[in-house]
């Protein structure tokens, strides 16, 4: 979909000259480094399919309210936003070597390396996303206004658009630009529609916004990045593995094989956690041989259902786009306004986990604090016994007279014991 | 319950005070007849017997056999506290955790009293056989002390030797030597002085001095001590008292090889 290109930003190619100009100048010997560019350029995928008229503009972010840069494409119309891809790992140090084919169509650039490792990528972006504030912003205080809002004309909402650096305004006002329709596209798929005469006049609807976005979701979901996946989905619906499983079916009953193939076994759910597909469990896999096999001891105590796990890749796809993408305000709104149905197999899947967990956590801290009180208490009980000892021969020897004390130096050599000569009574 | 009454403190602190340089820990066995004691020293060469009976005390109440384990140290601390003329009163349970001592003193009007904690105490009892001693030395108390005392400076060891004519303390020692004879000796106005041997046969044995200053602190508690000597036989050392009561040290003799 892209090709590798690299671009600075209109105030940096200007910088960038002259940047080259003064290590040129500085190049007198053969071996001196040219000067660091204090602007250098950066690194972009861009879409094959961007006119020339294509800009880069700063509009605000509807998220975090912070100007932003896009990339826009007035003919076509569509939206790009920027992703930094960082390396992975920060503590290696990376950087860009760039050398430029030759070619006649485009200036070619200098070949040079650039310090910083990052990656910007040039991703569709929904200008829906950047209607929502202005749309939305007017009557966010009160839910229950849907019929309080006004009817407003696309124009009254772009208006409604801050427009700064009047980036916004200009793409708008090119010519031939697609901008404006497609604007009007995305705002007429959330509000309802009034037509007066030649004039449309919209009003912004919440239940229009919630499908919308859900449907972002689900779409997002059917194939969420592996990192994603691992973090969110299988972390996530992981449950304690259990030393014991308690709720085995005896082997007797194990005979009767639709009753297993009922209920997903726990190898069966493990299989389709780790293959991450959501394939559903084949009940062909289950043959009676194997559950007569003792089970492995060491199971998790339960294992989500293919259901739940997707209802779990919905929500994590959810929770991203609200929290990226749409104003706070509206996240709140849109959450509330989903159907509270939506989630509650997932709920009480959760809530189960939450409970086994906190159990395995507390038998653990069990089985630490008692193996670690166990040997405390032998330390203990020695150090106890030490301690008795030295006190008991402290008071001993306090409690012994003078008398005593010297008595024991004498020499009793050649004196026989009395009980040699008295007879035990 | 034990509850036996002594008109003066001074008899039993005297006691106590010469049987707690000998042994750390004994049993005071109180039965119906009296108080008795015995206890071994640490080396098991001396041994110390004492007997107080009944008629020493009055009253005297023992129900039942008690045995009171006490720590003789801490025995003697308590007791500092009386004055030589208090009566003094020991109170025990019939099984007792501690001893109860109250000291009176008359004539001001003062009381007090102390619980001393007791132990257990494993102690082996000897029977000590009435034997017909070879020879039988009375003599005042003060003089075997100073003895003892001044022989002490010369060597380790007395060799005591009894003959017809007197009794003979010698010692030999790095610096020289030196001895102290005695004679039969009975001054009509002065009993306490008496010095008086009975003999059947000439006896010299060699005991370790050290031990017998020892059993000297008893000496207030009796005018005269008695010496008993027999060939191969522990020296008896008996403080007698009032009533047929008594304080006894055995001693084993040196045997053998000296110096």
């Amino acid at each position: 979909m892209a090709r590798t290109r690299s671009k600075g930003g209109p105030a940096s190619t200007s910088a960038d000259k002259t940047a080259s100009t003064t290590a040129k100048a500085a190049s007198t010997s053969t071996y001196t480094l040219p000067a660091e560019s204090t602007n250098p350029p950066k690194l972009f995928v861009l879409p094959k399919n961007t006119s020339s008229s294509a800009r880069i503009i700063t509009l605000e972010n509807p998220r975090y309210g912070n100007p932003t840069r896009y990339l826009v494409c007035p003919e076509t119309g569509s939206f790009y936003e920027f992703t930094k891809a960082a390396p992975p790992n920060k503590s290696t140090p990376r950087s860009w070597l760039l050398s430029s084919e030759k070619s006649e169509k485009e200036p070619s650039l200098e070949s040079q390396t650039i310090q910083s490792p990052d990656l910007y990528l040039a991703t569709p972006y929904d200008p829906l996303f950047l209607l929502l504030p202005a749309l939305f912003k007017s009557s966010s205080n009160s839910k229950s206004d849907n019929q309080q809002r006004q009817y407003l004309s696309l124009d009254d909402y772009l208006d409604l658009i801050p427009n700064t650096d009047r980036h916004f305004s200009e793409i708008l006002t090119l010519p031939n630009s697609r901008i404006e329709k497609v604007l009007e596209a995305r705002l007429a798929s959330v509000c309802d529609l009034v037509e007066m005469g030649d004039d449309k006049m919209y009003r912004p609807n919440e239940s229009k916004l919630s499908t919308i976005i859900l449907s972002k979701a689900s779409k997002m979901a059917e194939n969420l990045p592996p990192s994603m996946e691992e973090k969110f989905i299988k972390k996530a619906l992981e449950a304690p593995v259990m030393g014991v499983v308690k709720d085995q079916p005896p082997p007797t009953t194990s005979t009767s094989s639709p009753e297993e193939t009922a209920s997903p076994s726990a190898s069966e759910s493990q299989s389709t956690f780790t293959t991450s597909s959501g394939t559903t469990p084949s009940t062909a896999v289950t043959t009676p041989a194997t559950e007569e096999a003792p089970e492995p001891t060491f199971a998790p105590a339960i294992t989500a259902s293919p259901a739940t796990i997707s209802l779990q890749r919905l929500r994590t796809s959810l929770n991203f786009i609200l929290s990226s993408y749409l104003p706070p305000f509206l996240s709140k709104t849109v959450l509330s306004s989903l159907p509270s149905e939506t989630f509650t197999e997932l709920e009480e899947y959760l809530t189960k986990l939450s409970k086994l967990r906190t159990e395995a956590a507390a038998s653990r801290n069990i089985d630490i604090n008692g193996g670690k009180r166990a040997r405390d208490e032998d330390d203990d009980e020695r150090l106890e016994k030490k301690r008795k000892m030295e006190q008991e021969e402290k008071v001993k020897k306090a409690n012994t007279s003078r008398g005593v004390k010297q008595l024991a130096k004498v020499n009793t050599a050649g004196m026989m014991k009395l009980s040699a000569f008295f007879k035990k009574a | 319950m034990l509850e036996a009454r002594l008109e003066t403190a001074n008899l039993f602190k005297s006691a106590v005070d010469a049987i707690k340089d000998l042994v750390q820990d004994c049993n005071f066995d109180c039965n119906d007849s009296g108080i008795a004691l015995q206890a071994m020293d640490n080396s098991h060469v001396a041994l110390v017997s004492m007997m107080l009976k009944a008629e020493a005390f009055s009253p005297f109440r023992c129900d039942r056999n008690i045995a009171l384990g006490v720590n003789l140290t801490s025995l003697t601390k308590v007791l500092r506290a009386a004055g030589r003329d208090d009566t003094l009163t020991l109170k025990a349970e019939d099984a007792p955790d501690v001893l109860n001592l109250v000291f009176e003193a008359t004539a001001q009007d003062r009381i007090s009293e102390y619980d001393l904690k007791l132990m257990d105490i494993d102690q082996e009892h000897l029977g000590i056989p009435d034997t017909e001693y070879a020879a039988t030395i009375s003599m005042p108390s003060a003089e075997f002390k100073r003895i003892t005392t001044d022989l002490m400076a010369m060597s380790e060891s007395v060799t005591i030797e009894a003959t017809k004519d007197g009794v003979k303390f010698s010692s030999t020692g790095d610096i020289g030597n030196g001895s102290i004879t005695l004679r039969q000796h009975t001054p009509v106005d002065k009993p306490n002085e008496t010095v008086e041997i009975e003999l059947s046969e000439p006896v010299a044995l060699t005991f370790s001095l050290k031990y017998l200053t020892n059993f000297c602190k008893a000496q207030p508690l009796s005018n005269q001590v008695k010496l008993c000597l027999s060939a191969e036989v522990p020296l008896m050392v008996e403080y007698g008292l009032e009533g047929g009561s008594y304080l006894r040290f055995y001693l084993a003799p040196k045997i053998g090889d000296e110096e």
